[in-house]
């Protein structure tokens, strides 16, 4: 091996590091780089060096690392992005539902003070505009949201393919150079594994390498997505259970494409999404819903006790949505919902509900709470095929069921959007009062249905009852009395919780008399006064009693829903900083390792230009010795 | 540790932003007064806040309340402090008609007087408030509660109900009085009342006076009636059993029962003693009764004075009619006076207890405020000075980059 060649190799191995170098210095900024190192040794038996290998900085380990936790810190960030936007949404202290609420309520205060002025009527009603169109409006907020997450699934769904796409395209070209070559370009893997990163963003995935060579990629339950040079389809679908719910559905080998469960994917953009419309959008819908339902019915129920200025029974004040329910399309019977109404509102709750069929024939039901996963009592009536529970009654339009029908049930979820004052004219509000009960019965719970008290005349309807539960109430006016919901004669007796009906007028008996004693009550239509502002006063105390799930005011369940988003948007923005300072620190250590240092690499310019030029003069002094040897024999 | 060249533009950058966040948060703080601008700042201060706000404005709602019942109630007073003016006067002018020496024309230009302190009274009765609504007519406020009738008596038209406010989370306050409160009742201890029947004779009941209120039959109702004209009369007292809703002759019937009419003799029952005078006729009698049993009515009171005092007073039948009617009248004066000053009375306590519970709610509003306020609102030097904290922070992170960026191998090439 001569000098020349030694010098030679030198110089052949100075310009391939001079090539690495100046390779990591133009890369310095591109994302999904990798440091590359000339890796030098010596040459055979002869001599010299040789370039063994230009070695990409790669370590897998905390790649897969540092992916993971961005998968999380990415679901978080998409969480944050939204959470806040509801977050900010309450944080409005003017215009919010709270004050706006008060302000229904002090205009009922100035109503009970002048309860026939115009101008405090007026008041009322627009307290009442006012505050059904921030619900309406708190409602289309959270709609758009809802259509946003959809929206947001659908565009994630698309790069997700792409990704996987080109994952499986880089499999398939990374396996052609190794065939070619027996070794794969750098640009190439550096390529596949920003994909990766790229894909981990966007949703948590289980990456395999198959043989150190090919990445096989799949769903966290294992459904692949790329499998070798093969790529599955994700899609975007409408939930079988609720066609206004975007979820995701795999399209596997055959072409048939499934529905995922919601919590499939949980990392990434994409899982953030879907875990914030789960755990936070849905429930803070349902709550505002539920407000919603809960102080319109209030209003209505107390409302229609009253009298208006025109000495008419007081109509619905508010009007309200009804709940919404769905069939599962891939249900087995042809059973469809005929109708969703509201039943006893103590029971509604701020949740969703599925209905499982379990025993066609009978039918028996399974009802389970989405929000915690409980099951729930219900009754259903054969005769009428309606199903109740939880505040609702759900009325079916015939009886096949099959074992395994499911039907969704929303309760409240979009109970807001439609709720509307009823009333415009400043007469119809009652202010007086109208269902007059008199008498030392104990009784609760008093309502009034529409076009009550028509047939008691003015000396009103007594009755009375003995400690044995004994109710007489003969009067000979002939006005029936039912005993929850069933007529009853004179002298039946009834228990203590029994509800009756006379002539429109509801209320429950809630304690029978003491031994040797007897309670009595008396029912009439008060007569018209402008100056009764009973009704007033007991729409103003409203504000105090338990609207909300039979549990708490209405300021209380805004102040509980404002805590619920508060403490939520709080725990994200902890977890989210927490996560983000773990990935920076993988990050960082990431790029400790495959990271290009542009000082080190200006160190590296100098020493293989040295090197070069060592290498160089190595020739140049084997050179001159060849002349100086050829120089002896001149 | 090998430090990659984008890893320092990373923490750089990163680090300026967190210092920018920080900055902003501060400045936004700053800027709205508050520590918690979203929930999310502090959970829990929020939703106590919705809390406290929240009776905050009920306070607010009960302060209004006040307003109005205060004014209400300021109105009742001024309006029952010229009724008892007015009786007053009327009592003042009835003493005088009672003297024997007037003329049939005094009396007329005494009625014509009183009938003014009359009127005067329905006006009052039938006062409006600020809105126009009628005061003393109950729920029926839209009407004058006192309307005249065809034969020039008043008649009201209201209800016994009174309307009320909430002017504390549980008082529901009485803010006015109905008119059957003010002008037709008496306060529970007034007096006996003598009530004439359509006497012939001219008749004249002194008294009664109470003699003794221990008796068993004290407080119940009386009747006594004549039988027979002249020298012949006899009289019998019977009582007026609420059980069975019956006049009864009272025990023993010697003493009450067909008892011989003698004039300017004092008679005695149920702790009561009066005298009577005068010459009786057949059929002739009266009623006497605690007020509350006899029906008051300041507006009879005067109508049947008046009605007296307007017609002359020449045969000793009506002269017995005018003095029995006055005195009745003094005496229903008295019971009205007495009413009213009680209902004025319980007006003015009512003012009183708006004026406590201002108080408290004027406390408790300071405190919510200030419970609001410590939920969240901002210290500001707490504030400010982590301003300028963040500020240098910022400065620093800044500088930090920029010298950073400055360093570079390839500067000394």
């Amino acid at each position: 091996m001569s000098i020349f060649s030694i010098g030679l190799s030198g110089l052949n191995a100075a310009q391939n590091a001079l090539n690495t170098t100046s390779n990591n210095i133009s890369n310095v900024y591109t994302p999904g780089y990798n440091r590359e190192l000339t890796l030098l040794g010596e040459g055979g038996g002869a001599g010299g060096v040789k370039v063994n290998d230009i070695q990409r900085q790669f370590n897998q380990y905390v790649a897969d690392q540092l992916n993971a936790s961005t998968s999380s810190s990415s679901a978080l960030k998409a969480y944050q992005g939204q959470i806040s936007q509801i977050d900010n949404l309450l944080a409005d202290r003017d215009a919010g539902l709270a004050p706006l609420m008060q302000n229904f309520f002090s205009a009922m205060e100035d109503l009970a003070g002048s309860p026939s002025d115009p101008a405090a009527r007026q008041g009322v009603l627009g307290a009442a505009d006012t505050l059904s169109a921030q619900f309406r409006s708190f409602d289309r907020y959270l709609d758009d949201m809802q259509r946003g997450v959809n929206g947001q699934i659908r565009d994630e769904v698309t790069q997700i393919n792409n990704l996987t796409d080109q994952i499986a395209g880089l499999n398939k070209e990374i396996a052609l150079a190794r065939a070619r070559t027996g070794q794969a370009p750098n640009s190439l893997l550096n390529q596949r594994d920003e994909a990766i990163a790229d894909l981990s963003k966007r949703m948590n995935v289980r990456v395999n390498i198959q043989d150190g060579k090919t990445y096989n990629i799949s769903l966290p339950n294992g459904q692949p997505l790329v499998s070798g040079t093969n790529q599955f389809d994700l899609e975007a679908i409408e939930s079988a259970n609720d066609p206004q719910r975007m979820v995701l559905g795999y399209r596997d080998g055959n072409g048939s494409v499934s529905q995922l469960n919601e919590g499939a994917v949980t990392g990434g953009t994409l899982g953030g999404l879907m875990t914030f419309r789960a755990e936070t959008l849905d429930k803070t819908q349902n709550q505002i819903g539920q407000l919603a339902v809960s102080l319109a019915a209030g209003f209505n129920e107390q409302h229609r006790l009253g009298q208006d200025l025109n000495g008419e029974q007081g109509e619905d004040l508010f009007s309200i949505g009804q709940p919404q329910a769905y069939r599962n399309e891939r249900n087995n019977s042809a059973v469809e919902i005929a109708e969703a109404r509201f039943g006893d509102l103590d029971d509604l709750r701020a949740t969703d509900y599925t209905v499982r069929v379990t025993d066609g024939g009978a039918p028996a039901f399974e009802v389970v709470r989405k929000d915690n996963g409980r099951v729930v009592d219900h009754a259903f009536d054969p005769g009428t095929n309606e199903l109740s529970f939880g505040g609702v009654v759900i009325g079916f339009d015939g009886a096949g069921f099959e074992n395994g029908d499911r039907f969704e049930v929303q309760p409240v979820r979009r109970a807001g959007a439609s709720m509307e004052t009823q009333i415009s004219d400043l007469d119809k509000i009652a202010a007086a009062s109208f269902v007059e009960t008199d008498g030392d019965m104990a009784i609760g719970r008093l309502s009034a249905a529409p076009g009550a008290l028509q047939n008691i005349d003015g000396d009103g309807f007594e009755l009375t009852l003995d400690e044995n539960g004994v109710l007489s109430f003969n009067d000979g006016t002939g006005v029936e009395v039912l005993r929850n919901g069933e007529v009853m004669n004179d002298g039946d007796p009834i228990v203590a919780g029994d509800t009756l009906t006379v002539d429109g007028v509801s209320f429950t008996v809630s304690e029978l008399p003491a031994a040797g004693q007897e309670t009595s009550l008396t029912l009439s239509a008060a007569p018209p006064g402008t100056g009764n502002n009973r009704n007033a006063l007991a729409m103003q105390g409203l504000q105090d009693v338990s609207l909300v799930g039979g549990t708490s005011s209405v300021s209380q369940a805004y102040g509980s829903m404002v805590s619920d988003v508060g403490n939520r948007t709080n725990i994200v923005q902890v977890n989210l900083d927490a996560q983000q300072g773990l990935t920076d620190q993988l990050r960082a250590v990431q790029q400790s390792e495959s990271g290009v240092n542009l000082d080190e690499e200006a160190a590296n310019l100098i020493r293989y230009q040295q090197y070069y030029q060592a290498n160089a003069r190595v020739i140049d002094i084997g050179s001159s010795l060849l002349d100086t040897i050829l120089g002896l024999r001149a | 540790m090998r430090v990659s060249t984008v890893t320092m533009f990373e923490q750089s950058v990163s680090s300026m932003n967190r210092q920018q966040n920080d900055f902003m948060k501060v400045g936004q703080q700053i800027a709205s007064g508050r520590r918690v601008v979203n929930p999310s700042d502090d959970p829990q201060a929020a939703s106590r806040a919705v809390g406290v706000a929240q009776s905050k404005a009920v306070t607010q709602q009960h302060m209004d309340a006040r307003v109005s019942a205060r004014n209400s109630l300021s109105q009742e007073e001024s309006i029952l402090n010229s009724v008892s003016d007015a009786i007053a006067s009327a009592k003042t002018l009835m003493i005088q008609a009672s003297s024997d020496t007037l003329s049939d024309v005094d009396r007329q230009s005494i009625a014509s007087e009183l009938r003014g302190i009359y009127e005067t009274v329905i006006g009052q009765a039938n006062a409006t408030d600020g809105n126009g609504r009628y005061l003393f007519g109950g729920y029926q406020d839209s009407s004058p509660p006192y309307v005249r009738e065809a034969d020039g008596s008043v008649s009201y038209v209201g209800d016994n109900n009174v309307r009320e406010q909430r002017i504390d989370s549980s008082r529901l306050l009485p803010v006015t009085d109905n008119g059957n409160k003010i002008f037709a009742s008496v306060p529970s201890g007034a007096k006996y009342i003598t009530e004439m029947g359509d006497n012939q004779g001219s008749l004249i009941v002194t008294g009664p006076t109470v003699v003794d209120s221990s008796d068993p039959g004290y407080g119940q109702q009386y009747r006594i009636e004549f039988s027979g004209d002249g020298e012949d009369a006899t009289y019998t007292v019977e009582t007026f059993d609420t059980a069975t809703q019956q006049w009864v002759a009272l025990d023993p019937a010697e003493d009450y029962q067909d008892v011989d009419y003698v004039a300017g003799e004092q008679i005695r029952f149920g702790g009561l003693s009066l005298t009577l005078n005068g010459t009786a006729a057949d059929g002739d009698g009266f009623t006497l009764g605690r007020a509350t049993q006899m029906e008051p009515n300041l507006f009879r009171t005067f109508e049947n004075a008046l009605a007296v005092l307007e017609q002359p007073a020449e045969t000793p039948q009506q002269k017995a009619a005018l003095r029995n009617t006055l005195n009745t009248s003094m005496r229903e004066l008295d019971n009205s006076l007495d009413n009213v000053l009680t209902v004025r009375a319980s007006v003015g306590a009512r003012l009183n207890e708006i004026d406590v519970v201002d108080s408290v709610g004027g406390n408790r509003m300071l405190n919510y405020e200030q419970t609001l306020s410590d939920l969240i609102d901002l210290d500001y030097a707490e504030a400010i000075s982590e301003y300028s904290l963040r500020q240098v922070g910022l400065q620093a992170a800044q500088k930090a980059f920029v010298d950073i960026q400055g360093m570079s191998l390839f500067d000394r090439l």
